[in-house]
């Protein structure tokens, strides 16, 4: 129960903020529908039929009125009630999402594996470079370099879109083929930290007490490293799993706008720019509840991981 | 022929700082079936070393040297898959702290089954039943739904004889077992032992005991040898031995031992040398109180001794009188008048709420109520799960409490600052008391200032004073916790409390994490504080025979209630 209060005073206080914020940011929706050279008769008649032209306090108590009735408003942009638009983008996201998580925590235990058994020799120390080198390079450039040279130099890989438009119905392989960039560049902005973090548990895990009992009872080096410190060091990793969802999503914005997928993160950089303040914030909302679900998930997780974790409730 | 186990001539060289630095040498030693060999020594006296160079599990970059034959068969030259099949099946291991050394994330029948699985090639099924049968075996409730448990899950007791269950679990012809009943209170110990004896017996085993505890070993092991520096000084009967020991080495060990009812332990002066500075000679010879010139020029051979059965000690001039002529006469213990109340407690109840906002509580301590006069040392024993440390904790204030406590007349939920700084308390573990990154002075400086004294060299120089006072030299008042020993950081630990000047301190535990030699120093130090100072002590312990050494009364804990409280005699 009181889980489950706090996370609702926390959606409360993070809506109102990106309302506010939203707000603030000087300029309309109007200008982003008729353009900026429109008369002011006109922009005052399109905001007085959105209602902007009501003191924001009356916005915010009639937009908070309507969110307890489970209304996210109607978007400007689209002329489409926010819930409808949010459900065309999201499903694509989460499939981008899913393909992209499982990547990442599949790379991040194979390099971590490598890494952590390796810790102190060339092999970790390669692998350390590595992870550096990517943690350290910019989210953007990552996808931009890797659009530029599968897609524009290559051309092996679709770098735009999410199914080939000229195609009357784009099949599977062809919707798989173009997520397989954006899904790989947001895998990378994980991994490197995701790797390190596990290569320092595997790391840690084979110092265990535990390690020499395995070895004393005859295990060999493979067994032990996926029976017995495998289950260990993981649990870490799926901590920072659940907590890097939202970083995941930063990732998300600047990969589906490089790529031009068309998903959440794309809608969320589109309502920002054209001020469709109910798409932007039921983004917010949403995204603030998917955090507290993936860290929630990661949670129970751990506790299937480690029988030691229980839940007091 | 008939020998289980025999090393000759066992050196082990380990990797410290890039170099290999030899640990253990010339080590001979043999193990029938259906006995145990126990080997005896201190923190760093190679013995643990010597067991893991048996399967062959010592870390990355040690060699070993010399043979070490089992039923024949010399394992050095075994390749490392030929070692593997051994470990496991014909060599069984128990590991000290079974809770650090099962996998915390595994069923305990999983970890016993592993071996089965591996060695006897049982099927899944077949293998979990033997895991109950032998989680029965080894005397666990319930073994066929105690099996599907994790190790945390048991008690310390219970986790043990789990380890010694996934250790039998391919029927071993040779049992090692390293520690295996440290950190348990007296009775677990006797149970752990008589469950060893007992397996041994039924199953022909036999047992490599690893041990630091020479009045353990001596009713539980048919020989032992004793380990010092790397090297094994004595081997003989293990009775006989504690009787009547041969090796200076073996003597003070023993007298450093506190017994009950056997006075103050005597305490070895200096420390065992590291790996790097082992010397050729003697190396007991800078620390003995027999040695000659002889001693440092050259190491004397293990030699028979002249009376008994392979009683074999590697000393120029043994010992010839049986240790009890030997122990020091006790002083009676110090008995200032004792009048007048320092402390009073009454009806105390401590209760810890189980989980987050839930109704039931634990009730840790019930109703316990006694006095202590101004100066008075108070023993408090009890096993673990007794309730010792939370008294203790309640008297201190540092967890809440029902029930009245008194501080020289004064209610302690009333006391503030200076009034209450002159109750101090002592932890158990002292490196993890002390902050890594303050100094020993530092550490102690900072109780002054607290207690007002501001000036800066007053306090470096009142500093420097308590170090002198608890025998450690001012050299150290620079030096970090990691780089201090167990003793020279309990020290510390215990000038920091008298910094306070305190009226009462309260010990938890002061000498379990260290060593018999070190914890003799310790205890000697603390009653020549009591009397010194005129502190009173709650020294808080699961050893009677360390209450008994320093204190006036005894109080003894069961289940969270104080059923006995009786004076010490005085030996």
């Amino acid at each position: 129960m009181g889980r489950v209060a706090e996370a609702i005073a926390t959606l409360f206080f993070l809506v109102t903020l990106t309302f506010l914020l939203a707000h603030a940011v000087p300029d309309g929706p109007a200008y982003a529908i008729l353009g900026l050279k429109i008369s002011p008769e006109r922009l005052n008649a399109l905001n007085t039929q959105f209602g902007l032209d009501a003191p924001l306090w009356r916005q915010y108590a009639t937009w908070l009125w309507h969110l307890l009735h489970g209304n996210l408003g109607f978007s400007y942009l689209q002329t489409r009630p926010v819930a409808a638009v949010i459900g065309a983008y999201a499903g694509r996201t989460v499939v981008l999402y899913t393909v992209a998580t499982a990547l990442a925590a599949v790379a991040a235990i194979g390099f971590g594996w490598l890494h952590g058994v390796f810790y102190r020799s060339w092999p970790g120390r390669v692998c350390s470079g590595i992870e550096l080198f990517l943690y350290a390079m910019p989210g953007f450039f990552i996808a931009t370099v890797l659009g530029m040279v599968f897609g524009s130099w290559l051309h092996v890989l679709p770098a735009c879109g999410m199914a080939d438009l000229h195609q009357a119905a784009p099949g599977l392989a062809d919707r798989m083929a173009h997520m397989v960039l954006p899904a790989s560049s947001m895998a990378l902005f994980v991994t490197p930290w995701l790797a390190r973090i596990f290569a320092q548990g595997v790391h840690e895990e084979f110092s265990r007490d535990y390690v020499r009992t395995a070895r004393a009872r005859g295990v060999g080096f493979g067994s032990i490293l996926l029976r017995h410190v495998t289950p260990n060091a993981i649990r870490p990793m799926v901590t920072m799993l659940g907590l890097s969802l939202p970083a995941i999503f930063s990732g998300n914005v600047v990969v589906e706008s490089v790529f031009d997928y068309p998903g959440i993160g794309w809608l969320l950089w589109r309502s920002a720019v054209a001020h469709d303040y109910p798409v932007l914030v039921g983004i917010v909302l949403v995204l603030g509840v998917a955090t507290m679900l993936g860290n929630l998930a990661a949670d129970l997780v751990n506790a299937w991981l480690d029988p030691r974790v229980t839940y007091a409730e | 022929m008939g020998q289980t186990l025999t090393l000759s001539n066992v050196g082990v060289a380990l990797q410290r700082g890039g170099r290999q630095v030899p640990v253990v040498e010339n080590i001979s030693l043999s193990l029938a079936a259906g006995e145990t060999l126990a080997i005896v020594g201190e923190s760093g006296s190679g013995k643990t070393t010597t067991a893991l160079a048996i399967p062959g599990l010592l870390p990355e970059g040690a060699t070993v040297s010399g043979q070490i034959l089992l039923q024949g068969q010399d394992l050095r030259r075994l390749a490392q898959r030929a070692l593997r099949k051994l470990c496991g099946a014909r060599i069984g291991m128990v590991f000290q702290d079974p809770l650090a050394a099962l996998n915390p994330t595994m069923r305990v029948g999983a970890q016993i089954t592993e071996a089965i699985r591996l060695h006897l090639g049982l099927s899944r099924r077949a293998a979990w039943a033997r895991a109950v049968e032998l989680l029965n075996e080894v005397g666990i409730e319930g073994a066929a739904a105690r099996a599907a448990d994790y190790p945390h899950m048991f008690s310390g007791g219970m986790r043990q004889r789990v380890m010694i269950a996934a250790a039998l679990a391919c029927d071993p012809i040779l049992l090692i077992a390293d520690e295996p009943t440290s950190g348990l209170d007296a009775d677990l110990k006797e149970q752990i032992f008589t469950l060893l004896a007992r397996l041994r017996a039924d199953r022909r085993l036999a047992v490599l005991l690893i041990s630091h505890d020479m009045s353990l070993v001596a009713r539980h092991a048919d020989r032992a040898s004793v380990f010092y520096a790397g090297r094994c000084v004595e081997t003989g009967p293990a009775a006989s031995m504690l009787r009547s020991p041969r090796h200076r080495y073996t003597c003070a060990l023993l007298r450093a031992a506190p017994r009950l009812g056997g006075g103050v332990p005597a305490a070895i002066r200096g420390a065992m040398p590291e790996p790097e500075a082992f010397a050729a000679s003697c190396r007991f010879a800078p620390r003995c109180d027999h040695a000659q010139a002889e001693c440092v020029a050259t190491a004397p051979a293990l030699t028979a001794a002249p009376d008994d059965e392979g009683h074999i000690a590697a000393c120029f001039y043994p010992a010839t009188t049986p240790v009890a002529g030997m122990h020091v006469p006790s002083a009676a213990a110090p008995s200032p008048a004792l009048s007048g109340e320092s402390l009073r407690v009454e009806g105390l109840t401590v209760r810890y709420r189980r989980g987050y906002r839930s109704g039931t509580a634990r009730v840790a301590v019930q109703d316990v109520s006694f006095q202590m006069a101004p100066g008075e040392c108070l023993g408090v024993v009890g096993a673990s799960g007794s309730g010792k440390t939370s008294l203790a904790h309640a008297i201190v204030h540092m967890v809440p409490y029902e029930g009245r406590v008194l501080f020289r007349g004064e209610p302690l939920s009333t006391l503030r600052g200076a009034a209450l700084r002159r109750m101090q308390l002592v932890f158990q573990n002292p490196a993890a008391s002390l902050d890594p990154i303050q100094t020993a002075g530092a550490a102690i400086e900072e109780a002054l200032e607290l207690g007002g004294l501001r000036d800066r060299r007053q306090r470096r120089a009142r500093a420097t004073a308590l170090l002198e006072q608890v025998g450690l030299a001012n050299s150290l008042l620079d030096r970090l916790p990691g780089t201090l020993s167990g003793g020279q950081a309990q020290r510390v630990a215990i000038a920091r409390a008298l910094a306070a000047e305190p009226a009462l301190l309260v010990l938890d535990e002061p000498t379990a994490s260290l060593d018999v030699s070190t914890a003799a120093g310790l205890l000697t130090l603390l009653r020549d504080l009591a009397v010194r100072l005129g502190v009173g002590y709650i020294v808080i312990t699961h050893d009677v025979a360390v209450a008994s050494v320093l204190a006036h009364r005894v109080a003894v804990m069961q289940n969270g209630r104080l059923v006995e409280i009786r004076n010490n005699v005085p030996s």
